[in-house]
């Protein structure tokens, strides 16, 4: 079997995914496509809503479809490294035992790892996700573990800011993508979840979603793709005119009300992040049925891959939630192609 | 008996001037000749009285015709203290063939104090009056006799208008450029866009295609007010509907601009590069309004 047909099989594979998972968490499509998207791109996301939106229920119908050892963790204030790496107990003949905790649980067929109000968690907690987001291992019992197909999906409510620890600026970079959940709009869609006892009940509603098991074949499958969707040289003009764009937005022209531009930004997109929207950017091409990317498809996923890596002046970040998606639009609107 | 004697008589010397009404009178009028018809003469009484005194202005003469060739234009009556100020102001309308003596009426002004009326007369007024020209009017070599003054030489306001033009050209330079800033001309600068992208694409061949794709993209960028891209079309046919006609062709633009700068193995044909100005020559139809 060559290349492109496997692509286009695997394609398949993908889009009845996502319609599955659109069957059943419902008006939610823009937040599947993108996290469909980070997926076969291989990058972790992290969502953020309000509560009771559907994220949990989403990230867990996600999990089940793809298959793969599922390991989930419940970010609280208490919890410390340790507890992701080893528990300690005492077993039935009233003998201490240590066995491995969430993390090392599986060995390297880990695959989904959900971290629950990750916000909730302390720095050290972050500290130690750093590790194994970016380099998918870690350190345990004087020896290294990997995990080559891990996929951190980590969820925070942006209501309460209380016993809260924001996530370092490091941590947020590993995320591919920060997807906003917000709650459907459409009369139709909330009438269905309000009345339908199918939605009632989260358990039998995830049981649901078949496990299609290609998770442990997404990492070849991501590395084909990257290798076989093209990018042309006017195309890699346009990314790097928008990572410049996010470090001095003031250079192509974008304005925000009342702010001093040249003094609106602390740090732009990093490389990584880049790196990360262009890998995004080509398993949209993809799903699009195209071989080669469009500018279309950066502008697709740059507000959900851009968005927490643009660090804001201290003076104006207590108006983040307003300015950040006017500076994304901004950049947007601002940088021609071709 | 001696001293009682000189006592009251001195006593009755004091009481004449106390009982006076009007302690000061006088009229002060301007010179006696030399008026002609349609003079004004001013007249001015200027009267001080007792305290508990005070003046009737209805015994003043009222403004209006006094007689048949006399007028009061203006009577004005100044008070401060015991001390009134009365200005009459009079115009001859007498027509003299020769030097000729008129006068000014007299009147009494009246003034009351408690029920009692006292009054004080102003005598009348003698002046002389003069013709303005001899009986027989004569032709002399000059022109007519009777004629107007010489009308005054105008001022020299040439520079006054160089002034004015300068300024206000400066002003609607202002204006202009104000108007610009806030943008009331776009419309004037977009109805040419399509035009000079023609003129510009007439020189390009086949082989500069990336050149007229540019500049086909520039235009439409300018004229969207920002980069136009194929999955925005739909707000840009809401922003300039009249372009909705030629949305196949646009279409066809950004699907053929997208495979020639995004995709590999493009072979370009003549018929494109013809296409797109095809293009241009609809979008210019649009632009001047003729479609």
């Amino acid at each position: 079997m060559n290349t492109d047909t496997q692509l286009t099989d695997w394609r398949e594979l993908a889009l009845q995914f996502e319609r599955q998972i659109n069957q059943t968490v419902i008006g939610l499509q823009p937040a599947v496509r993108n996290i469909i998207l980070a997926v076969f791109a291989r990058g972790h996301v992290l969502l953020e809503g309000n509560v009771g939106v559907g994220k949990t229920t989403l990230l867990r119908a996600v999990a089940q479809g793809l298959g793969g050892d599922y390991q989930r963790i419940e970010g609280t204030i208490d919890l410390m490294p340790a507890d992701l790496i080893y528990y300690t107990y005492l077993n039935d003949q009233g003998r201490p035992c240590v066995d491995p905790g969430p993390l090392l649980k599986h060995g390297n067929t880990l695959a989904t790892f959900f971290f629950n109000e990750i916000n909730r968690a302390r720095p050290q907690v972050h500290a130690l996700l750093l590790r194994a987001m970016a380099e998918r291992s870690i350190n345990a019992f004087n020896r290294d573990y990997h995990f080559p197909h891990i996929q951190v999906f980590a969820d925070r409510n942006r209501v309460e800011k209380e016993e809260t620890f924001e996530l370092p600026a490091a941590a947020k970079d590993r995320f591919m993508m920060e997807i906003n959940i917000d709650m459907p709009s459409a009369d139709t869609v909330l009438d269905e979840l309000m009345f339908n006892p199918r939605f009632h009940d989260t358990d039998q509603l995830i049981a649901g979603v078949t496990n299609s098991g290609i998770y442990y074949r997404l990492n070849e499958l991501a590395q084909t793709l990257q290798q076989r969707i093209q990018t042309s040289p006017k195309l890699h003009a346009y990314a790097l005119s928008l990572w410049k764009a996010t470090h001095q937005p003031q250079q192509y022209g974008v304005q925000l009300t009342d702010v001093e531009m040249p003094q609106l930004l602390m740090a732009g997109a990093s490389p990584r992040g880049m790196s990360y929207l262009i890998r995004a950017a080509k398993t949209r091409a993809w799903l699009e049925r195209r071989d080669h990317v469009l500018p279309e498809d950066l502008q697709a996923i740059f507000p959900v891959c851009m968005t927490h890596r643009l660090f804001l002046n201290p003076m104006v970040a207590y108006r983040k939630e307003q300015l950040l998606p006017e500076l994304i639009k901004g950049i947007l609107n601002q940088v021609a192609a071709p | 008996m001696r001293i009682v004697l000189i006592l009251v008589l001195s006593l009755l010397g004091c009481s004449g001037s106390i009982d006076e009404p009007v302690s000061y009178f006088n009229v002060e009028t301007p010179r006696p000749f030399g008026y002609v018809i349609g003079d004004e003469i001013p007249q001015r009484i200027v009267i001080e009285t007792r305290s508990g005194i005070s003046l009737q202005p209805g015994s003043l003469p009222a403004k209006g015709q006094i007689n048949r060739w006399l007028n009061l234009n203006q009577v004005t009556v100044k008070q401060s203290g015991r001390r009134y100020q009365i200005d009459l102001r009079y115009q001859v309308f007498y027509a003299p063939l020769a030097v000729k003596s008129l006068t000014l009426p007299g009147f009494t002004v009246q003034f009351s104090q408690g029920e009692k009326s006292i009054g004080q007369s102003v005598p009348a007024w003698t002046f002389t009056l003069s013709p303005l020209r001899e009986l027989v009017a004569r032709q002399t070599e000059q022109g007519e006799y009777m004629r107007p003054d010489s009308p005054p030489s105008l001022l020299a306001n040439t520079q006054t208008l160089y002034g004015l033009a300068a300024s206000l050209s400066v002003a609607a330079l202002i204006a202009a450029y104000l108007s610009y800033l806030y943008g009331c001309f776009p419309d004037r600068l977009r109805r040419t866009l399509f035009k000079q992208a023609l003129r510009k694409l007439a020189g390009l061949s086949k082989s500069d295609m990336e050149q007229a794709l540019t500049l086909v993209h520039r235009v439409l960028n300018s004229l969207n007010g920002q980069p136009l891209f194929h999955n925005r079309l739909s707000q840009f046919y809401r922003r300039n509907p009249q372009y909705l006609q030629v949305s196949s062709r646009l279409d066809w633009f950004f699907n053929y601009s997208n495979r020639y700068f995004f995709s590999d193995g493009m072979i370009v044909v003549t018929q494109d590069l013809q296409q797109l100005k095809d293009l241009c020559e609809q979008c210019r139809k649009i632009e001047r309004g003729s479609q």
